[in-house]
């Protein structure tokens, strides 16, 4: 994990240095920071997406501090500066900073870069209050939808385009300096903003306690009707749509929906049809893959109750299988839109979709044998705590899972084209299918072997 | 009497230290069996390993003479509870039950009528709550896993640390319960506890550990609970 933190850290800085030579050598002509500046109201709108999704302020951390000879204000102030601690207050820094040195380097230096500089990082670290706020009240996060709609239906229905307007008001921040003034302010407003919220939060009974809940998906009688199983898949569902955690990762699944609209809409993939078998695979399988390969990971929290009790491994395993195949025939359904793109695109996805039901789901359970990272179900992920279990043989899971589908079109395909290509998918998709029986044996005994290893690394 | 859980030159070591040495016990069915200790003197350790939830450094555990490393036969009649991860945090008490029932055999309206007659125990703060188990008070999560473990009268049951966290007056309710069940259904348990007074009022035999061996192994007389005063006093 550390590596990763260090490698897009690396990669923004280059993209603060590179930009720079990049900007200047494409439009020599004009000031690169005139260039930028219309791209980051768009920038700062998805930062606060992203940080109200994956930034959380600890705020029950600081309940022992409570009966500690320590002031609230101190508390509170302690609270606003740790929160700066985060990933994402890094990254404009270290994008800005190369770029505003190699700028002052490259152009002169003059005071108008860097107090550009300043504007953008008060922007930035008052997003980092206001999507604290917006995660905790649900006022401000009224205020900010209803923001983000106005600018929407300006953007719209009028010739006004919020995302301009911010830009120009950059453009003049950079030109005229008493500009600068609004970033501040906007900061400081943030800032006391969130004081005064926190201040009111610190007792237990408030913001330190834990959240009422409402029980959903109290009714699922539905799924009695699979003996046995049904138990299962009810608990798992109930997972999913009660946990905070499993919920962020179950979205990802369902985003990569539309991964296919990133590749379909660009003539330049719509004709290499393996190209489209990789998007068809996570059409179909984004959910499964991104279920899948947390199971058994995401019974951590009480496995060594599952353990002890009635629970053979084979139906506990045969349950997420089928939980992760019924997903992708949902999936394979919903992709149905994707017909728009032609019947060629259709086919390729629904193949896709055969061989994630029966070979890629089983690739899936077996992955998910070597992943013993327990998992706090409850708790928001923090940003690249998705991909702290990413290790080397997860690495070499994305082969089958991947790679393979491409190869088994495309080596058919190369020779007796695209229906072979297709023959190719489905057939390996029902081998998996002909073979489940045999397969989740191999996957029960993995399971068995790694029970006391996993079982250990889950209750540390 | 034949044995419910017979332990054959068990031990354990973590990082080579040795953490439980039991070369032999034998708990025979229907015992309430007490396990009393200091911290770290090996009593999670042992039920773990009657459990199999760690793998011995030597030695076996039988349950019902099934090695219970080799088989999993020991499952359906075995329940624990040994802290809140024994439940399910996201589900309800209902749920939970629910869940249990159907993992051990016992229909849902029978597991819905066999759960009224805890109320008493439960106080009125366990059922029909609209609350999710995590988000339960710590003696009323002990409350729900310590009933739980009762569905389907499992033959042998182990509960660690019972009595901690639970007011008063369930902690008397809970050692009639445990009586009541051993009596009525033959139950085996397996309770241990920091709490002296409770462990040797409910159980028929204590065992002592102290450093992962057994020191004392007693049938609870008038006189054990003095007995393990003065052992923990020195």
């Amino acid at each position: 994990m550390g590596f990763l933190i260090l490698y897009f850290l690396t990669a923004f800085l280059f993209l603060g240095i590179g930009g720079f030579y990049l900007l200047a050598k494409e439009n020599p002509e004009s000031d690169p920071i005139l260039l930028i500046n219309p791209l980051l109201g768009l920038y700062f709108i998805v930062d606060i997406v992203v940080r109200y999704f994956f930034q959380s302020i600890p705020v029950t951390e600081v309940k022992p501090l409570l009966i500690l000879p320590i002031s609230k204000k101190e508390i509170v102030n302690g609270v606003l500066w740790r929160s700066l601690i985060s990933f994402f207050n890094v990254i404009p820094v270290v994008t800005l900073l190369p770029f505003c040195i190699v700028f002052s380097v490259e152009k002169g230096l003059n005071a108008s870069v860097w107090i550009w500089f300043l504007g953008l990082v008060c922007l930035s670290l008052s997003s980092n209050y206001f999507s604290f706020l917006i995660n905790k009240s649900k006022r401000t996060a009224l205020v900010f939808l209803a923001l983000f709609l106005i600018g929407y239906g300006l953007h719209k229905f009028s010739n006004v385009s919020v995302l301009d307007l911010f830009g120009k008001g950059l453009n003049h921040l950079y030109l005229e300096l008493y500009w600068i003034l609004i970033p501040i302010v906007l900061l400081y407003f943030s800032i006391s903003l969130t004081k005064t919220y926190l201040r009111k939060q610190l007792f237990l009974d408030k913001g330190l306690s834990k959240k009422k809940e409402q029980i959903v998906g109290g009714n699922l009688n539905f799924f009695d009707r699979w003996e046995g199983m049904g138990f299962f898949l009810k608990n798992d569902i109930r997972l999913i749509i009660r946990n905070i955690r499993a919920r962020q990762v179950v979205l990802t699944g369902v985003f990569f929906l539309f991964y296919g609209l990133f590749f379909f809409t660009q003539e330049l993939y719509l004709d290499k049809p393996f190209v489209l078998v990789f998007a068809g695979i996570f059409i179909t399988g984004g959910f499964m893959i991104t279920f899948g390969q947390y199971v058994p990971a995401w019974d951590s929290e009480y496995y060594s109750f599952l353990m002890c009790q009635n629970v053979p491994y084979r139906k506990y395993l045969k349950s997420k299988l089928y939980l992760m195949m019924f997903s992708v025939v949902v999936c394979s359904i919903l992709s149905l839109p994707y017909l728009f793109f032609g019947f060629n695109v259709m086919q390729v996805i629904w193949a896709a979709g055969i061989f994630n039901f029966g070979f890629g789901s089983m690739i899936t359970l077996f992955s998910g044998a070597y992943n013993t990272t327990p998992m706090k179900l409850n708790i928001k992920a923090k940003a690249f705590e998705n991909t702290q279990n990413f290790s080397l043989i997860q690495m070499v899971f994305i082969l089958p899972k991947l790679v393979l589908p491409v190869l088994v079109f495309y080596l058919p395909f190369a020779f007796f084209g695209f229906n072979a290509g297709l023959v190719g998918l489905v057939i390996t998709g029902l081998l998996g299918l002909l073979f489940q029986k045999k397969l989740l044996s191999l996957i029960e005994n993995t399971y068995q072997k790694k029970k006391y290893k996993t079982l250990s690394s889950f209750n540390k | 009497m034949s044995h419910m859980i017979r332990v054959e030159n068990l031990s354990k070591k973590y990082a080579g230290q040795l953490v439980l040495d039991v070369p032999e016990l034998q708990i025979p069915a229907g015992q309430r069996f007490g396990l009393v200790g200091n911290n770290g003197a090996g009593k999670t350790t042992l039920f773990s390993l009657i459990l199999d939830l760690i793998e011995a450094s030597s030695g076996s555990v039988f349950s019902k003479e099934i090695d219970v490393q080799k088989s999993e036969a020991w499952k359906p009649y075995t329940a624990a509870f040994i802290d809140e991860s024994y439940l399910i945090g996201y589900l309800t008490v209902e749920e939970y039950y629910a869940f249990l029932a159907n993992l051990r055999g016992v229909t849902k309206e029978e597991i819905e009528s066999w759960t009224q007659g805890f109320e008493s125990f439960f106080n009125g703060e366990v059922l029909n709550q609209k609350k999710y188990l995590r988000n339960f008070s710590k003696g009323n999560q002990k409350k729900a896993g310590i009933v739980g473990t009762l569905i389907g009268k499992p033959d042998l049951v182990v509960l660690d640390e019972p009595f901690s966290n639970l007011d008063p007056t369930t902690q008397i309710r809970l050692k009639n319960l445990i009586r009541e069940e051993a009596e009525k259904n033959g139950t085996t348990f397996l309770i241990s506890s920091h709490d002296l007074t409770h462990v040797t009022e409910v159980c028929d035999r204590i065992v002592l550990l102290e450093k992962g061996v057994i020191v004392k192994d007693i049938e609870t007389t008038p006189e054990t609970l003095k007995e393990l005063e003065s052992y923990f006093s020195n």
